[in-house]
């Protein structure tokens, strides 16, 4: 029994459960709560495939600067406990909850089944891993993705711009 | 039939069923939630699975380009956060209302 083996259980059944906690929860509040708990050990899973920085940024981004934006929101809303929070029909959200069954279990065959095909073509199982993936990181995201990396700049401008402009219409056609 | 020695080998495909899983509660939690807000969290968990099949991908091929692209699907989870809760802030504005139950007659 290795130790990652372990660590790879765990945390899966921590992110699991904590994301079906999001779902089922009546509380809004609790629902924030718990992905913020879904985001840290998604960050732990990073670390135990050597994504450092992917971690690190997960962290900072997610159960940051995301998970305190969706807590403010729910603060101004003062929402307590709600009545309606699913929706009605049993058998419309029984046809919901069995498609997705279904996709999942496609999903799962399909890995399961290309299996032989994925290891065919050469991959060779993460066992040396990438090394210093944090500077191969920054030179790939400063050649050969810069003009992505630069249209993602004027994106963010755009939303933060679009955010407060949105936030801001006090209803009718005209802002 | 999966025997004791795949269960303890980690590989490339327990990573994916992980993340197909999460991908897949965060569908059930869009169709089955009333709730904008529950929503957009929902939202969130399903691009977090993709984060996870792309680092799983990236750390078993040894390709780094992979990550790159969490860097960006990160930052556009981010900006559609922030238009998604903008949007929501408006129309609680509107209506003092988040159950999407209620928003039928949003006409200008």
């Amino acid at each position: 029994m290795d130790l990652s083996v372990i660590l790879f259980y765990g945390l899966s059944l921590i992110v699991l459960f904590f994301a079906l906690s999001v779902v089922v929860s009546d509380n809004p509040v609790y629902s924030a709560l718990y992905l913020a708990i879904t985001m840290v050990s998604l960050s732990f899973v990073y670390f135990l495939l050597q994504a450092y920085f992917i971690a690190g940024v997960q962290l900072i981004v997610y159960a940051g600067a995301v998970m305190v934006l969706f807590v403010m929101v729910l603060m101004m809303f003062d929402l307590k406990k709600e009545k309606d929070s699913f929706s009605k029909g049993r058998i419309s959200n029984l046809l919901k909850v069995s498609s997705v069954g279904l996709l999942l279990g496609l999903i799962a065959g399909a890995v399961r089944m290309s299996t032989d095909l994925m290891s065919l073509s050469g991959m060779s199982h993460g066992k040396e891993g990438l090394g210093n993936t944090t500077k191969d990181l920054a030179i790939l995201l400063y050649t050969d993705y810069v003009f992505a990396f630069e249209l993602l700049g004027v994106l963010l401008l755009l939303i933060a711009v679009g955010a407060v402009a949105v936030s801001r219409i006090k209803g009718g056609t005209h802002a | 039939m999966p025997n004791l020695e795949s269960l303890l080998d980690i590989g490339l495909n327990h990573y994916l069923i992980v993340s197909a899983a999460l991908f897949c509660i965060g569908m059930a939690g869009v169709l089955v939630r009333r709730n904008v807000l529950v929503i957009l969290m929902c939202i969130e968990l399903m691009l977090n699975a993709v984060n996870l099949s792309f680092v799983a991908f990236s750390h078993y091929s040894e390709n780094i380009n992979g990550q790159v692209m969490v860097f960006f699907v990160m930052t556009i989870a981010a900006a559609e956060a922030g238009v998604g809760l903008a949007l929501a802030v408006t129309i609680f504005k509107k209506f003092k209302e988040v159950n999407i139950r209620f928003f039928e007659q949003l006409k200008g």
